[in-house]
């Protein structure tokens, strides 16, 4: 750590969470200004915004007026869902990001987990109790085998884990979406009638619901904070997180130290796999019921973002991802007031700029109050 | 922060009236949920909203917001054959895409939620979402293309809320035939997407067409296995080309526009062939050699439905929209061959006889094995 003094810890807190805060705070003020520009006005543009926040947390003033509690656990159901999606690539790639490796196939490896969920919730008929679980584990599983053939190049060979898993992705549209799901797993129906993607899993095999059928509400969510926490204990609290952290920070100092490097990222590797393994599983037990023809959204990519904003720390990964599923949850309803369909997408991609920028937001935090004791 | 309020001003000062764009709040809501493909597809989506935005409610989409059309202008999105029988209907579309698959449920609770007399679901894809929502909101009425809606296990199932339309689309493809067996001398092609029920559809229906106007030639078949990969599409149709294909069908999706391709630069290197488009008339990808269209109606599927709720006489249940119907048709025929009006006029008399029900098409390739072509009445 460069600072000289030691200020408090509430200060370390703010000054790594700040420049992400004020990344995304001036993003969704420059979206505004763009929509009340493009689309006639302040007006328009207050009335976009407040259906989106109704969107992710709520309609508030429609339960006010006496409409069913569904008003607000609908749309808590489609935020929560996208939370955890995020959360759980989020996760994967910041996993990654701390022993110093860069694992873009997070997008791969939900595929592969999305599918081993979805042939397991088919397959097999099991207990609820039982059946859930196996098919996050085999999920997990399948995520993890497909991120350990990139660590394994990348000590054996040097092979950059950037390409190998880049590639990799490539190789799990091909053989998931291109072969498995229209070929030999496609879903079998009688008479005349096309379905796509695979069979639907079983009953026992779909994520609880929290609140019954009147939003999909699902234990995704809980998976998703569970696997937060998890893993921010497991980095600042035991000597395996933090062999990862000394990892990522400087691998040659780290060997002199007498840390098992390759064991180290090998292992942070099939963690970050089996994040994103579980997100596939979440995608298709909670909401889907099978792997649709195509996998819609680039969650995978998305956990870059994630990583990126959210600092590379679990709590800030799973802070940001709250907001922006909320945010795309909600950001659907702006179309009824004809801002496009990716604007969410808009908002998150100008957040990361923003946040690349992330020394000029300390040199800004440091103007306006200087460090303590570090002050010249 | 001070160039923010700045340009916060300029955005109050600099904007007209947001009054100005609302709708009349009189005329009622249609809503419709676009799959992933979306607006601006040039297919299924793009006809469904053109069904909903122009033809019924008479307006275009521009800038996030609509327009009202001139009368000519909006006749001019209708087929002529048409044009007497759609009438505009006072109603305010309710257009939300979808970005991904999970979105499809929580939008069309959306459009339900805001009021929506009706809505939409447009595409198969958005099957299980219209049974979910459709159970959760017994009040609100629904419309699905392309699908019944199915069970679990995919066995059809009814709802007394929902209306599915679902094209005949063999009949369609059986003119096809029958024109392409007139124009080609000895043998014409298909290619396929996916080998599915929904695709074996149009093969035996081109096929049993093929059959009846020239039952010496052959068939030769060949599917992509993607409904998404121009490049198979391509390489199928230069297979097909290869092996003395005249006039090669399509029902691929996207491959076919390289299907078309391939036949495109066929006939650039002197060979005879044409390609017959598919779901949109598509001779706008290569004029000169797409000799017609299978179309599959989906605008009038969705304007029907939006004209019945007008007239309170929509009704729930399973619709089936073929020749009779006006669901499925060939494109009109611009290019010239050897014989044209003698050929448009037999493909014209089997219409008239699928219409009459005097000729049954064939759906499945097994039903193929029992058809019996209608005997030509004296054609040229």
């Amino acid at each position: 750590m460069p600072e000289t003094a030691s200020p408090s810890r509430a200060n370390v807190v703010l000054r790594s969470a700040l420049p992400s805060v004020l990344a995304i705070v001036t993003s969704l003020v420059i979206c505004f200004v763009a929509v009340a520009l493009l689309r006639g006005g302040v007006a328009v543009a207050v009335d976009a915004f407040l259906a989106m926040t109704w969107g992710a947390i709520g309609d508030v003033p429609k339960l006010v007026d006496g409409a069913s509690i569904a008003v607000l656990l609908r749309p808590w159901g489609e935020s929560a869902t996208k939370a955890a999606l995020l959360t759980l690539t989020g996760l994967s790639v910041a996993v990654a990001f701390r022993v110093g490796l860069f694992n873009i196939g997070a997008q791969g490896q939900l595929m592969v987990g999305a599918l081993a969920a979805a042939v397991v919730g088919a397959g097999l008929e099991l207990p609820p109790f039982v059946h859930v679980p196996l098919c996050l584990v085999a999920a997990g599983a399948a995520g993890a085998l497909y991120a350990l053939g990139p660590a394994i190049l990348k000590l054996r060979r040097g092979v950059h884990e950037v390409i190998s898993t880049i590639m990799l992705n490539w190789v799990a549209v091909s053989l998931v979406e291109n072969w498995l799901v229209p070929g030999p797993l496609r879903a079998q129906v009688g008479g005349g009638n096309s379905v796509a993607g695979t069979a639907q899993i079983h009953e026992s095999a779909e994520l609880p619901r929290l609140v019954g059928e009147v939003s999909r509400l699902n234990a995704g969510i809980v998976l998703a904070v569970g696997a937060a926490l998890v893993l921010w204990l497991w980095l600042s609290r035991f000597v395996g997180g933090y062999e990862w952290r000394a990892v990522g920070l400087g691998p040659e100092a780290a060997r002199a130290a007498g840390i098992d490097v390759s064991g180290a990222v090998v292992r942070a590797m099939v963690t970050s796999g089996a994040l994103a393994g579980l997100a596939g599983a979440v995608l298709v037990l909670g909401t889907e019921q099978r792997y649709p023809a195509t996998l819609g959204a680039p969650y995978g990519f998305d956990g870059i973002a994630m990583a990126l904003i959210g600092n590379g720390h679990p709590l800030g990964v799973l802070a940001t991802s709250v907001l922006f599923g909320g945010l795309r949850a909600g950001g659907t309803r702006m179309q009824l007031f004809g801002v496009h369909k990716s604007f969410p997408e808009l908002i998150q991609g100008l957040a990361l700029l923003l946040v690349a920028a992330r020394l000029i937001w300390i040199r800004l935090v440091d103007r306006l109050a200087p460090p303590r004791g570090g002050g010249p | 922060m001070r160039w923010v309020l700045l340009l916060v001003l300029l955005a109050v000062t600099g904007c007209k009236k947001a009054a100005d764009s609302k709708d009349t709040p009189k005329a009622r809501a249609v809503g419709l949920v676009t799959d992933i493909g979306g607006r601006g597809d040039q297919s299924f989506n793009d006809s469904a909203l053109r069904g909903l935005e122009a033809w019924a409610a008479g307006s275009t989409f521009k800038g996030g917001g609509y327009e009202p059309l001139t009368p000519k202008a909006r006749a001019a999105t209708v087929p002529a054959e048409l044009r007497a029988t759609v009438k505009p209907v006072p109603v305010r579309p309710l257009v939300v895409q979808s970005k991904v698959q999970e979105d499809y449920q929580p939008n069309l609770q959306l459009v339900v939620d805001q009021g929506a007399s009706l809505v939409i679901g447009v595409g198969f894809a958005l099957e299980n979402a219209v049974e979910t929502v459709a159970k959760q909101n017994p009040d609100a009425r629904f419309l699905l293309i392309d699908s019944p809606v199915l069970d679990a296990k995919g066995t059809p199932l009814k709802l007394p809320n929902v209306r599915t339309v679902v094209f005949e689309e063999h009949e369609g493809s059986f003119l096809a035939g029958a024109l392409a067996g007139l124009v080609a001398k000895d043998t014409v092609g298909f290619v396929g997407g996916m080998e599915i029920p929904l695709i074996t559809k149009f093969e035996a229906g081109f096929k049993a067409g093929v059959l009846t106007t020239n039952p010496k030639a052959r068939v030769l078949v060949q599917y992509t296995g993607s409904f998404d990969n121009v490049q198979h599409g391509k390489q199928a149709g230069a297979d097909l080309v290869n092996k003395g294909a005249e006039v090669v069908f399509h029902a691929a999706g996207s491959d076919g526009s390289g299907v078309i391709q391939a036949v495109k630069e066929a006939r650039a290197s002197g060979k005879a062939v044409f390609a017959i488009g598919v779901d949109s008339d598509q001779s706008h990808l290569a004029p000169e050699a797409v000799l017609t269209s299978m179309v599959k109606r989906v605008d009038l599927a969705v304007w029907q439905a939006v004209f019945d709720l007008d007239r309170q006489a929509f009704s729930a249940g399973d619709v089936v929209m073929g020749l009779a119907e006006g669901g499925v048709t060939l494109a009109p025929v611009t290019l010239d061959f050897p014989g044209k009006a003698e050929a448009l006029t037999r493909v014209e008399a089997l219409r008239a006889a699928v219409v009459s029900g005097a000729v049954v098409v064939p759906s499945t390739l097994d039903a193929l094995k029992t058809f019996t072509p209608p005997a030509s009445q004296g054609g040229g």
